[in-house]
Formats: C-alpha cells, sequence, structure tokens
C-alpha cells in the first residue's frame, strides 16, 4: 500500500513538472493573433472562422503596447501571425521597427479595402471618425458652423471643453494629424490653446467625456463615432441611453481636409509560423458578413464598400460627411511621439 | 564549509532569484537617447511627486483605518465586533483595480448613484452634484481600502498581546481612554503598525492596475509607459533606481521593526488575558459606527456594484467561460504555491544546517524581489531572456529558448516565483525559528539523515506555517495582474485578466462578471482560512 502511495506521489509530482512544459507543444491547424481589440463581437467572428475552416484561432488579449513588446522581443522566433489592434498608428509603429512583412497583397483583400487605409504589410479591417459631440441646448449653430479641430483652441471654448488624457493613444493620432497637416510649431500653440479650454482636468474615457457634455460639466466633448451609438443602442443600461439623447454629433473640417479618421489594423507579422492561414483570417474579416458583424455590434464604420452602418449610426450620426483622406493613417504613428510631446509641453494631462 | 545539496539548492535558488533583480540595478548606468529629453524631466518630476502624494496619502489613511478598527475590536465589546474582528479582514479580497473600478460605476455621471436618486426623487440631472472620485483621489482610495488590512492584522495581533497592566496603568494616571491610547498602547504596539505600513508601502509603490485605470503617472506606470511608449528601457532603468532607493529604505526600515517586533511578540509571557471593555451607549454605537463603515466601504461596496452590475448586464454571465478562468486560476494558485513552497524549504533548510554566511546575504538579498513591482520584474524577465537567447543560446547553435520561457506556463510561474519567493521563505523562516535547533542535533544522535530529519521532523512542526504561507500565495495569485497580462500563454485567462481587459477597453460592465468571481474566491479562502490569518492562538 505504502509503496503504491510513493508511486502515486512520484507519478504527480511528475504530471506537474509535465504541465509546465506543456503550452510550448504546438498545434497543427492554426493562427496565433496577439490581439488588442477586445469586443465581444471580435471573438464570435474568430470562432465562426473556426468553425467554417477549421483553423484554430489562438487568442493572446492585452493592451497593444505590451503586445508589440512581446512580438518585438521575441523576435524572429516569435509565434505571432497577426497583430490585430484599434489605431492605425500602432501597425504604422511597428512597420517602422521592421516587425511586420508583406503578404497581404491577394485580390481579396486589395478589392476590398481603399488603398489609403492599407499596405502590403497591414490593412484596416474597420472604421471610426474621432468628431465633436455638443450640447444643443447650451451650443448654437452659429458657433459649430465651420467647426475644425484647430478652432477647439478658439478662446469662445473656454471651460467649455472636454477631452481624454493625452496618453491615451485617439488622442496621440489625432494630434499627430494635425502635426502631419498644420506642422508641430502650430499645433504646439494650438495645444496650449486646448488645454486652456478644458472644462477639467482630463479623466475618463470616451464615453465619460460625452456623458460629461450630457450632464452639464461641459458644452462640447472629443470622442469617436461608435461610442454614440452603443449608447442609444441601451447595451449600456437605460441611463447612458437617455445620457445619449441629449448630445448631438459634429463632424469637423468639412470645408477642407475632412474629418479625422482612425481604422482598427491587422498587421502581418515577420516569421509568422501560419502565414497562411493569417492571410486567410484576414481576408474572412473583410467578407461583407464579417463587416455586418462588426457594423451591427462595435458600431464601427464598415472597411468594405457594399455594406452600410448600422442605423442607429446613419440615424444619429450620419455617413454623409467628408472623410480625411488625404492625411496616410500610415502618419500617425511617426507622429505620435511628437504628439505626447506637444501635449505633454502644453500641459494636457 | 561543507558542500552538499542543501547548499547547492539554497545557493541556486538565491542566485536565480537575485538575477532580474540585479539587471534592473546594473541597468542603471547605461545611458539614456537624447531624444525627449525635456520630456523627461518633466515627466521625472510628475512620477517623483505622485508616487510622493500617492505614498503619504495611502499610509495615512491606512494608519487611520487599520489601528482605529484595531484598537476598537481588541480592546473593547459593541455591539457585533466579535464579527468584525475577521470580517474586516475581507477586504483583502477586493484588489485595488477592482475597487478602482466600483468607485467609478457608483460615482461617473449617470451611475449608480444617478440611478438610486433618480429611483428615490424622480427626474433631474443630478449628476452635478454627485463628488466624482476618479484620478489621484480615486487611486488613494482604492489603495486605502483594499490595504489596511495589512495594518489593521499585525496592530491587532500586538494589540492582542498587549498587557492588561497597560490599560490600568493609564487609568491609574488618570489618562482619558485617548490619552491611553496615544501614549501607552500606540507607541508599545509601533513596530507592528511600522511593519504593517511598510508592507502597505511596498503595495503602493508597486501597484499598477489601480493607477493605470486612472491614468496616474507613478514611477511604477512611468517605468512601464517608458519602456512602451518611448521604447527607452534605459529610462525605463532609471526610473526603476529611484524607485528601488525608495523600496530600500523602507525595507530597512520595515526590516528594524519586524525584529522589534518579534521581540515584542515573545515578550508576552506572564502578563494576564486582558477583558474587553463594554462601551457605553453611545460610544459603543459611534465605534459599531466606525467599524461598519470600513466594512462596507472596503468590501461591501465593491462587492454589491459588482454584483448590481452583473445582474444588470447578465448577458456578460453568459459570454464569460467561468469553468474555464476558474481552472486557470486555480492551476497558477496550486502550481506557484506547490514550487514555492518546496524551493522555500530546501533554502530554508539549507540556510539552517551550513550556517554559511554569503548563503545568508544571499537570502537576504534575494527576499528582496517583493518588493519590486511585478510589471518589472515582467519586463526585466523578457529583456533577460532575449539577451541570453541572442548572445549565448544562439552562439553555441542551439534552439531558442524564447518560446520555452516567454508565453508560457513556465515562464509565469518562474516570475511569480522571484516575485512572491520573500513571502514563502519569510513564513517558513518564521516558522522554523520556533524549531530549536537542538530537536535536529537530537534527530542526528538519533541516527536520522539530514533528510530524514527534514522530513519526518521538521515538516510536521512547519504545517502551520505552510498552510498560512499557502493562503498568502494563494491570494496574491489570484489578484496578480501585470506579470500575469504581460507573460501569459495563448488563450490563457484568468479572472484578473478578464476584468482588467474589459476595463481597459471600456467594457466597465463585462469587467463586473470575473471581478465578482475574483472577489468570491478570495473572499471564500479568507473565511476558510480566517483563524489562521488573524492567528488568535498565535503559539
Amino acid at each position: 500500500m505504502r509503496k503504491n502511495g510513493e508511486i502515486t506521489r512520484k507519478i504527480s509530482i511528475f504530471a506537474l513538472i509535465a504541465s509546465l512544459f506543456a503550452s510550448s507543444v504546438v498545434m497543427a491547424n492554426e493562427v496565433n493573433v496577439f490581439n488588442a481589440r477586445h469586443y465581444k463581437a471580435d471573438g464570435e467572428l474568430y470562432s465562426k472562422f473556426t468553425n467554417m475552416t477549421g483553423i484554430k484561432v489562438n487568442l493572446i488579449n492585452g493592451k497593444s503596447g505590451a503586445l508589440e513588446k512581446r512580438i518585438l522581443s521575441e523576435g524572429a522566433d516569435s509565434s505571432a501571425d497577426l497583430y490585430i489592434t484599434a489605431d492605425a498608428g500602432r501597425c504604422g509603429a511597428m512597420d517602422a521597427k521592421g516587425a511586420l512583412q508583406s503578404g497581404l497583397t491577394s485580390a481579396a483583400i486589395k478589392d476590398a479595402v481603399p488603398k489609403t487605409f492599407r499596405t502590403n504589410k497591414w490593412v484596416g479591417i474597420a472604421k471610426r471618425a474621432r468628431i465633436i459631440y455638443y450640447s444643443p441646448e447650451r451650443v448654437t449653430g452659429a458657433e459649430l458652423s465651420g467647426m475644425t479641430y484647430e478652432g477647439l483652441a478658439d478662446p469662445k471654448w473656454k471651460g467649455r471643453l472636454v477631452i481624454r488624457k493625452s496618453s491615451n493613444i485617439y488622442n496621440k493620432s489625432l494630434v499627430a494629424s494635425l502635426i502631419k497637416n498644420n506642422g508641430k510649431k502650430a499645433t504646439a500653440e494650438w495645444a496650449e490653446g486646448v488645454v486652456a479650454n478644458m472644462a477639467r482636468t482630463p479623466t475618463g474615457n470616451d464615453r465619460a467625456q460625452i456623458m460629461a457634455v450630457a450632464a452639464g460639466e461641459a458644452d462640447i466633448a472629443v470622442a469617436n463615432t461608435y461610442y454614440l451609438a452603443l449608447m442609444l443602442s441601451g447595451k449600456k443600461g437605460p441611463e447612458q441611453q437617455e445620457a445619449a439623447k441629449k448630445v448631438k454629433a459634429f463632424f469637423p473640417n468639412q470645408g477642407d481636409r475632412g474629418t479625422h479618421m482612425n481604422i482598427s489594423c491587422a498587421a502581418l507579422v515577420k516569421g509568422a509560423p501560419n502565414k497562411t492561414n493569417a492571410i486567410k483570417l484576414v481576408e474572412f474579416l473583410l467578407t461583407p458578413e464579417s463587416q455586418e458583424h462588426y457594423v451591427n455590434n462595435t458600431f464601427e464604420f464598415p472597411m468594405i464598400d457594399n455594406v452600410s452602418a448600422n442605423p442607429l449610426v446613419v440615424n444619429n450620426i450620419g455617413l454623409d460627411f467628408k472623410q480625411d483622406l488625404k492625411t496616410k493613417v500610415s502618419s500617425y504613428g511617426a507622429k505620435q511621439a511628437d504628439a505626447l510631446e506637444v501635449m505633454t509641453a502644453a500641459g494636457w494631462k | 564549509m561543507r558542500i552538499n545539496f542543501w547548499y547547492i539548492s539554497s545557493l541556486f535558488i538565491s542566485i536565480f532569484v537575485i538575477i532580474p533583480i540585479l539587471t534592473v540595478f546594473l541597468s542603471f548606468f547605461e545611458s539614456t537617447s537624447n531624444y525627449y529629453e525635456i520630456l523627461k524631466d518633466t515627466f521625472l518630476f510628475e512620477y517623483i511627486s505622485n508616487s510622493i502624494i500617492l505614498l503619504i496619502s495611502v499610509l495615512l489613511l491606512t494608519f487611520l483605518i487599520g489601528t482605529g478598527t484595531a484598537y476598537l475590536v481588541s480592546f473593547y465589546e459593541f455591539p457585533l465586533s466579535n464579527f468584525f474582528k475577521w470580517a474586516l479582514i475581507l477586504s483583502f479580497a477586493v484588489p485595488p483595480y477592482i475597487y478602482a473600478y466600483s468607485l467609478t460605476a457608483f460615482f461617473e455621471n449617470y451611475g449608480t448613484a444617478y440611478s438610486i436618486l433618480k429611483n428615490l426623487f424622480g427626474d433631474k440631472n443630478y449628476n452635478l452634484y454627485i463628488p466624482k472620485f476618479d484620478g489621484m483621489i480615486g487611486v488613494i482610495l482604492s489603495l486605502s481600502f483594499s490595504l489596511f488590512a495589512y495594518v489593521y492584522i499585525l496592530a491587532r495581533a500586538s494589540f492582542l498581546y498587549q498587557s492588561q497592566n497597560f490599560i490600568d496603568l493609564g487609568k491609574n494616571l488618570g489618562f482619558t481612554n485617548f490619552k491611553t491610547l496615544y501614549s501607552i498602547i500606540l507607541p508599545a504596539a509601533r513596530p507592528a503598525i511600522v511593519a504593517g505600513l511598510s508592507l502597505v508601502a511596498m503595495e503602493t509603490l508597486a501597484e499598477f492596475g489601480a493607477v493605470d485605470f486612472f491614468s496616474i503617472n507613478t514611477l511604477t506606470t512611468g517605468i512601464y509607459n517608458s519602456w512602451i511608449t518611448f521604447d527607452d528601457l534605459a529610462f525605463a532603468n532609471q526610473l526603476s533606481f529611484f524607485l528601488l532607493l525608495f523600496i530600500f529604505a523602507l525595507f530597512i526600515l520595515e526590516n528594524l521593526s519586524r525584529n522589534k517586533a518579534k521581540y515584542h511578540f515573545n515578550a508576552k509571557g506572564g502578563f494576564k488575558q486582558k477583558q474587553k471593555l463594554q462601551l457605553k451607549r453611545t460610544k459603543s454605537i459611534a465605534a459599531f459606527l466606525f467599524c461598519f463603515l470600513v466594512f462596507f466601504l472596503s468590501f461591501l461596496f465593491p462587492l454589491g456594484q459588482m454584483l448590481y452590475w452583473t445582474i444588470k448586464f447578465p448577458e456578460n454571465l453568459f459570454d464569460l467561460q467561468i469553468i474555464n478562468l476558474l481552472s486557470n486560476t486555480l492551476y497558477l494558485v496550486i502550481l506557484s504555491s506547490f514550487v514555492l513552497i518546496i524551493f522555500s524549504l530546501i533554502s530554508n533548510y539549507g540556510n539552517r544546517v551550513t550556517k554559511n554566511k554569503t548563503l545568508n546575504i544571499l537570502s537576504t538579498l534575494s527576499i528582496s524581489g517583493y518588493a519590486i513591482p511585478g510589471v518589472i520584474l515582467a519586463v526585466a524577465f523578457i529583456t533577460f531572456i532575449a539577451w541570453f537567447d541572442e548572445s549565448v543560446v544562439k552562439n553555441l547553435g542551439l534552439f531558442s529558448i524564447k518560446k520555452i520561457f516567454i508565453g508560457s506556463i513556465l515562464g509565469l510561474v518562474l516570475v511569480y516565483f522571484v516575485r512572491f519567493y520573500s513571502l514563502a521563505f519569510n513564513g517558513i523562516k518564521s516558522g522554523y525559528e520556533k524549531i530549536n535547533i537542538s530537536v535536529d542535533e537530537s534527530s542526528y544522535l538519533l541516527g536520522y539523515s539530514k533528510r530524514k530529519t527534514f522530513m519526518n521532523i521538521h515538516i510536521p512542526f512547519l504545517r502551520n506555517s505552510l498552510l498560512f504561507v499557502c493562503i498568502l500565495i494563494s491570494l496574491e495569485i489570484i489578484r496578480e495582474l501585470p506579470i500575469t497580462l504581460i507573460l501569459r500563454p495563448f488563450n490563457f485567462e484568468t479572472f484578473a485578466t478578464t476584468a482588467y481587459i474589459s476595463a481597459s477597453e471600456d467594457l466597465l460592465e463585462a469587467a463586473a462578471v470575473p471581478s465578482l468571481f475574483l472577489i468570491l474566491i478570495a473572499t471564500s479562502f479568507i473565511i476558510v482560512t480566517s483563524k489562521y490569518i488573524l492567528r488568535d492562538n498565535n503559539e
């Protein structure tokens, strides 16, 4: 009996040690995704892809910065096939570091996605605009007429503006696009004007900015398009639905280059062990069915032409606006560090 | 000096733990890039001042809450005082980042507070009247309410063995209760309170989740950000150096007071067990209210908020693979506790039988891993493995070892090991100190080998210490965030990472379900083992 017990103990210790290494065993038909987009809808799409093709989608979820570091540290031995993130600047930055490879060149991809939103190494999978929200009770049409991002620094908005922290990636990309268009010096002055106009020290996420306008803490807010639709959908509860009805969306820079656009992108990682599967997954994400799934769940704009945005977006935010297609989204990455510098120098918390 | 199995393995364990710590220290002397020089100065100032403000405020609050409640439940009888005695440690089950989610959920515009007011008093814009606990104040509250229990437990343990004579002394001198507390009880318990506060200080400096959630830049998040945003590992290391200076000072302070505390605890013999005083009506209500308020704010409030959201957005409950998350969490807990305890036992025993000075110093150094924030350890680990792989393994013509260590359970457990080694080592050490060395000698005289002495005599003696260490490690690992986040393998999530990921994506409602489960699991751990945590019958 005693001997048996000892054997069992030895086996269980061995099993425990063996399980330490179990994770490094590689499976055959799979694709490894380093994923910085954590919407439920994305997970559903990946399951659908697995059901259709038999290719297992392995996920490692995290914030973009940490994922990028891990891909870079693992270098050529990285297990990463695709890197999916919600900011074009991040894909550009990874490319600049030589961590990506070309291969996203199939007809399916090229035909689906406009040139501004792709390279050979990464491709947009969904679109969003960063726009202005305002309180129709406290902001007049005349005040808003011809409004631009540049106009956010106008002293008439003193104490009336809310926007997120400077560390936020959407703000970095927005300011990067301003630097690209107006130069660093002009943008530095602009940032000081914006800080002077803030109704409060930046705090909270995009939705919190919209709610601050609804609650009367501020008159205008800067936030991404899909947040308002998300609140209106009731998915965030009746209180936020009620709050969303108190604000209206406004597309800036309609008179010149158009409204700042950003994309979620999928990038092909250098040394990807499952390159073919990775390309298949990207192609799948760009099919009309997948795009439909995105627009109806995350309320982003579709990447491809023949899919329409969700009715909540169409009716409350609108589609009939001029997008900034002039400023290449790939430039956001290059100017992001400058953007942070400009904002920090201006005292943008 | 005798070289044997025990010596070699203890040496190996200590060196293994010290490597990442040294990596952080040594890279301080690398020069940083000149780019963003001005920006760095601005940031450095901000990081340091934020860290100091946070540290002082949290220490002050945890001191007031921790010693206040400990004093009341140790010396007085009032309604539910026996319940509060252990209920107050339940705050351990709520990590600071979940507290932060709750604060935001409750106080934000159109949040829970707004819904409550609206249901009570009808439609009106209450948002402008609801205070907003975010930013620095949010972080301070989150940390204070989830960390005060360190001070509470140690202060209470110290009060418990304080002699009734001290209280009588105060009475004889005609002191008021407050004066007795202030001039006699607190000074006598000072070493224990300082030990509790230094634990709070280390946790505060190492905090990642809550600080990151409210985007307050401290040295710890600064290190992480400069690594990520500026790609400037050297600047990150410079920040680490400043942080380590902070921590080093605390470490010395803690060690000094720990020695005194030990002396103090041992001096308990010969004193009569004190009787708790029955409080009069008003005072007893005040004591009850204070303890209830602390219990409510530190435990019921976050639990309630997470529960409310889980009920309000039930679809999140069904989306979550709870069994999977539970088994992942428990797997990490069991595996890490097992590895930590085995190796800490070996190195403790090695220290005991070899009595070697070098080994002793190395062990003392190696336990400083607990003071280094998890996020920095994870970064140091990746840096070290990448360097080792590029410059040693590849040159030997071997296969890359990166995949074995980065993004694997093995890597995860190794870094947990470095981080929590001191918890295990010290816990077992304090157990060992109670076994007189003459026990070993008698055992050898009876012809027992070293191995047999260890297995048949020490282990049974150490059972309680081992159990206590197990609980501490489990609670730490259940709520651990940065290391798990950076190093975990594919498709591997725990309650903590799921909550963090949802919260960082503006899906705070979805973060409620994993948070709720995390609180419940930690709570059940605490309830089952509360008598070991409180150590009322400390032999």
